[in-house]
């Protein structure tokens, strides 16, 4: 086989599905005298058949729990199919979880060697490598040290280093990608993108239709563990989307409006802004989001310590952002009678598009109201590079509250 | 050097690297525990149930059969736990899994040998001078250790569907200790013949025999001894091999 080629054909995978995770042989027991039989399987790929030629850069793309997770499983060889064939050609590079063979008591050079020694490299051909990770890392100061004192952003970086040193014939990409901070996410891209232009097999998972479209030429639509799709990046990702927005419409179940709460404390009149106090939903880049509140209690009671909270998630119900008066250490809310609350959001680099908005009057442990997914707003603006930003936001955002 | 061996020496090394962070007396401590329980097991077996002192130099003897006791006790423990421990590991990357019960028998094997040299100076101290048969124990101990793997393979796939297992191991690990000639020497009379008949059935019976005799005895073990041990090393590895070849795919999505 050619080095770089993927075949998957007629690929089934079943998982065993629990209640609860931890059988005793108690239930083992109690099924083997004929009761309740617990053994439900859930199906997560379905005769599941496509190939992937040396050198493209193919797109996985589907909802929660099509498959695409799994199928990156099968590629890297962690999971074997239930039925069908998993064919890979050459070494495989997975970017499914960053640094997960580190131990916390070994330095990062010593976890260097582990890893190695996880993806059948001796310590010679590491050592050789190492200069070059330790490099690209940006941690050549803190090879010696246990990577347990590495803030997540550095344990990240040494992940992705040592997982795309190792010169893959197929690189399999999920988009549990959060790499840093903005700079080193270009180094990222730029080394991802190098990979494609040097001809190696791509493999990416994203729900990033623009990160989608930039990386890759090919789609494959997933649904429900079936290949709905096989095409032009463009044709399956505009099929994809324009059905996954008809559901959000119809069924609307991810990220529907909900509201609940014991309403001791409740929001009677929301309205947004922008920075300037001109009421509106759509926000340019770089404006400010002002959500003024106001906000009663029942009987015109007094309540004290109230965290007012927010959270903005993208259509499908992912939250991009989220913070309250608490996390960000400023003073929580004390509400006699009516009083009025504030949020200030400046969604510095969220990517352009529609979103929606949550907000939350809580206490301690009690949930006072929230409005889940309830004002839907759009974030204009250009697109930016890098894409491979998917989950890794850092957002200056700011709750801020004014004196009541 | 192959993967697979590459593989083992890492884990191999980073077991023993990290095992004792943190550990004021570190690696002692695997010396230290058989010391504490032969001073138990001496008291008890000298003082209040006085059959022990009809044996030269008791406490020695305890020592020489706790510590390839303990090795095979702590490995079997520890394999419960082996591949919960390590499934972010197991559900991210591809490597040999079988690996991972091997490498931690392995770190241990190496502990036990190094606590084995210890005795081995203190029994010659106190005039248990070894024959030439001291030169076929590192064959017991490899056998012990190839065993001790098929047991942890074994164990380490049945803790993942049962939890029931580790406890029902500790149980078991009771009972297996006093059916085991490890605190009482076999052919002395102290266990009547039908018993001992019994006991040479059990697994570890070879491995303990073989220790006894050639470093506390100073003399060749019989061979019943290792004709058990070699069997017994033969089922149990093939067994461990087999069950965890057959199970590692649904126990990879089982995690």
């Amino acid at each position: 086989m050619q080095k770089g080629l993927i075949q998957f054909s007629d690929v089934c995978l079943d998982y065993r599905l629990y209640r609860d995770r931890s059988v005793s042989i108690m239930e083992t027991f109690m099924n083997v005298f004929g009761r309740k039989t617990s053994r439900d399987w859930f199906r997560a790929l379905d005769h599941a058949s496509f190939q992937i030629s040396p050198g493209e850069s193919v797109a996985l793309v589907g909802s929660n729990g099509a498959g695409k997770s799994t199928t990156l499983k099968l590629l890297a060889g962690i999971y074997s199919p239930t039925s069908g064939k998993v064919g890979t050609s050459g070494r495989i590079a997975s970017l499914l979880d960053l640094g997960v063979g580190f131990h916390p008591e070994l330095t990062g050079a010593e976890n260097i060697f582990l890893n190695g020694a996880l993806l059948g490299f001796d310590q010679k051909r590491m050592l050789e490598l190492l200069p070059g990770i330790a490099e690209f890392s940006m941690l050549e100061r803190f090879m010696d040290t246990p990577v347990k004192y590495y803030s997540s952003g550095m344990f990240m970086r040494l992940g992705f280093a040592l997982a795309t040193s190792v010169d893959p014939d197929i690189l399999l990409i999920d988009e549990v990608l959060a790499v840093g901070d903005a700079a080193f996410q270009a180094k990222c891209y730029d080394r991802i993108f190098g990979f494609r232009e040097s001809g190696k097999t791509i493999v990416f998972v994203s729900h990033d239709p623009e990160a989608v479209r930039r990386l890759c030429t090919r789609a494959i639509w997933l649904d429900s563990g079936r290949v709905r799709m096989n095409g032009p990046v463009d044709d399956v990702l505009g099929a994809y989307l324009n059905a996954s927005a008809g559901r959000l419409q119809n069924t609307a179940a991810s990220a529907a409006p909900r509201e609940w709460g014991n309403r001791e404390v409740f929001f009677s009149r929301v309205t947004l802004t922008d920075g300037n106090g001109v009421p509106t939903r759509t926000f340019r880049q770089g404006d400010t989001v002002k959500v003024n509140a106001l906000i009663e209690t029942r009987e015109g009671r007094e309540v004290k310590n109230i965290i007012l909270g927010f959270s903005i998630h993208r259509p499908d119900g992912e939250t991009v952002l989220a913070s309250n008066n608490l996390e960000n250490g400023e003073p929580l809310l004390e509400i006699n009678g009516s009083g009025e609350g504030y949020i200030y959001i400046t969604p510095e680099i969220i990517e352009p598009g529609n979103y929606l908005l949550s907000i939350s009057l809580t206490g301690n442990s009690t949930d006072y109201h929230w409005q889940d997914n309830f004002y839907p707003i759009s974030l204009l603006g250009k697109k930016q590079m890098p894409p491979l930003r998917i989950n890794s936001l850092r957002v200056a955002g700011s709750v801020d509250k004014e004196p009541v | 050097m192959t993967g697979g061996l590459l593989l083992m020496k890492s884990l191999v090394e980073k077991d023993l690297k990290v095992r004792y962070k943190r550990s004021f007396l570190g690696f002692l401590w695997f010396l230290l525990k058989p010391l504490f329980s032969m001073v138990v097991y001496t008291i008890v077996f000298t003082r209040i149930i006085k059959f022990g002192g009809a044996i030269e130099h008791f406490s020695l003897f305890l020592l020489t059969g706790l510590l390839p006791w303990n090795f095979f006790a702590a490995s079997l423990s520890a394999s419960t736990k082996i591949l919960l421990e390590n499934q972010k590991l197991i559900r991210s990357i591809y490597f040999p899994r079988v690996a991972l019960p091997i490498s931690s028998v392995i770190a241990n094997a190496i502990h036990m040998l190094m606590a084995m040299g210890v005795l081995e100076i203190l029994l010659i101290a106190f005039g248990h001078t070894p024959n030439l048969s001291i030169v076929t124990l590192p064959i017991a101990v490899i056998l012990l250790a190839a065993m001790t793997s098929g047991f942890s393979m074994m164990i380490s796939i049945g803790n993942v569907y049962y939890r029931d297992v580790s406890q029902f191991l500790e149980v078991i690990l009771l009972a297996w200790f006093y059916a085991s000639p490890v605190i009482y020497p076999l052919g002395t009379g102290i266990i009547s013949g039908k018993m001992e008949a019994v006991i040479k059935f059990n697994p570890v019976a070879g491995a303990m025999e073989i220790f006894h005799s050639t470093m506390y005895y100073g003399t060749w073990p019989e061979l019943w001894a290792w004709i058990s041990l070699v069997a017994w090393t033969i089922v149990i590895l093939t067994a461990g091999l087999l069950i965890f070849k057959r199970m590692e795919p649904s126990v990879v999505k089982e995690l």
